[in-house]
């Protein structure tokens, strides 16, 4: 590959994942060179406007993310923002061409699948029920329901066994781990 | 650990750089509870054994949703499994993804003792994958 050189790549065009998007949204495109200053500079002018009230983010390879990272400091600027995530594969098309066109080198097409994203933030409330869906202020909504779950049956259990058992709890040690420390 | 190259003085008064290597140590960040399914990944770990073991862990039924966690430059490969995952169900699994920042502490010391510290913000993604229920 070393007598080959990128000349071009096409992106094939795919619909968004999110459906349903007004048409004169603002799309960010984070590109692996955008520089994260102006694309806040950009998007925070634009939504602390009233007029916006959604924008949209997208990344792909090594874009995605610089695409969170954008994500996570709108967040942190502008409280109360509803954020939906969608993972995707997008399609994309390299052209190799030979450096030095020796007879016998053709110029290849390589078609890849980039990993992309595409995270819409808004000031209204959105579906709560859609996938990758994210309420204001929490990251934890996958797993704090199943977390609550398992500390109630672990209370439940270890009450059920204090007749028995050491009884009481072990300061310092949490589920599973031995309570024996290393010396320092 | 991995030791800085002796900071250059920007400019002669405008920052009081100091001509000391400093040996630089990152905290480990602090890790979510761990439940059964939940799985972070990184990027030392082979990525063909990271995604055996999730396609292991949904495999094998015990749970109906597993969940991916990756910081940083894992970010890239949680997506890759999560997706790959999809694409050889057939339809069959869905995924919900949600961003959050995990904040870095960097501890720096001197030879001399005087530790000082740098918190960073770094990007984490966590994605739920699951079955869809059949309706």
């Amino acid at each position: 590959m070393e007598n080959y050189q990128k000349t071009k790549i096409t992106e094939l065009p795919c619909p968004h994942p999110i459906a349903n998007l007004p048409k004169d949204i603002i799309e960010m495109k984070v590109k692996e060179g955008s520089k994260i200053r102006n694309l806040m500079g950009y998007a925070i002018g634009k939504m602390e406007s009233a007029s916006t009230t959604e924008i949209l983010f997208t990344g792909t390879g090594k874009a995605v993310s610089k695409a969170i990272t954008c994500v996570e400091i709108m967040k942190r600027r502008l409280k109360g923002l509803h954020q939906i995530t969608k993972l995707f594969y997008k399609q994309v098309e390299e052209l190799w061409e030979p450096i030095v066109s020796e007879a016998g080198l053709d110029s290849l097409t390589v078609k890849r699948n980039l990993p992309a994203i595409c995270i819409l933030l808004s000031k209204d409330t959105l579906h709560a029920n859609e996938p990758g869906y994210q309420a204001p202020g929490s990251f934890d909504a996958l797993w704090i329901h199943s977390l609550k779950e398992e500390a109630l049956t672990q209370r439940k259990k270890r009450r059920g066994g204090d007749g028995l058992g050491k009884g009481g709890k072990h300061p310092g040690s949490g589920r599973g781990e031995r309570p024996k420390k290393s010396r320092s | 650990m991995a030791e800085n190259q002796p900071l250059a003085p920007a400019s002669e008064g405008a920052l009081d750089m100091d001509q000391v290597e400093y040996t630089l140590r990152k905290r480990l960040p602090r890790k979510l509870p761990k439940r059964k399914n939940d799985i972070y990944v990184n990027m030392k770990t082979d990525f063909k054994a990271q995604l055996a073991r999730c396609q292991k862990m949904l495999d094998s039924g015990c749970f109906s949703e597993i969940c991916i966690h990756g910081l940083g430059l894992a970010i890239n490969r949680a997506i890759n499994i999560a997706l790959q995952l999809q694409g050889g169900s057939f339809g069959a699994l869905q995924i919900a993804a949600n961003t959050s920042t995990v904040e870095l502490v960097d501890d720096l010391e001197l030879d001399e003792g005087e530790p000082l510290t740098r918190t960073r913000n770094n990007s984490a993604i966590h994605i739920k994958v699951f079955h869809t229920l059949p309706k």
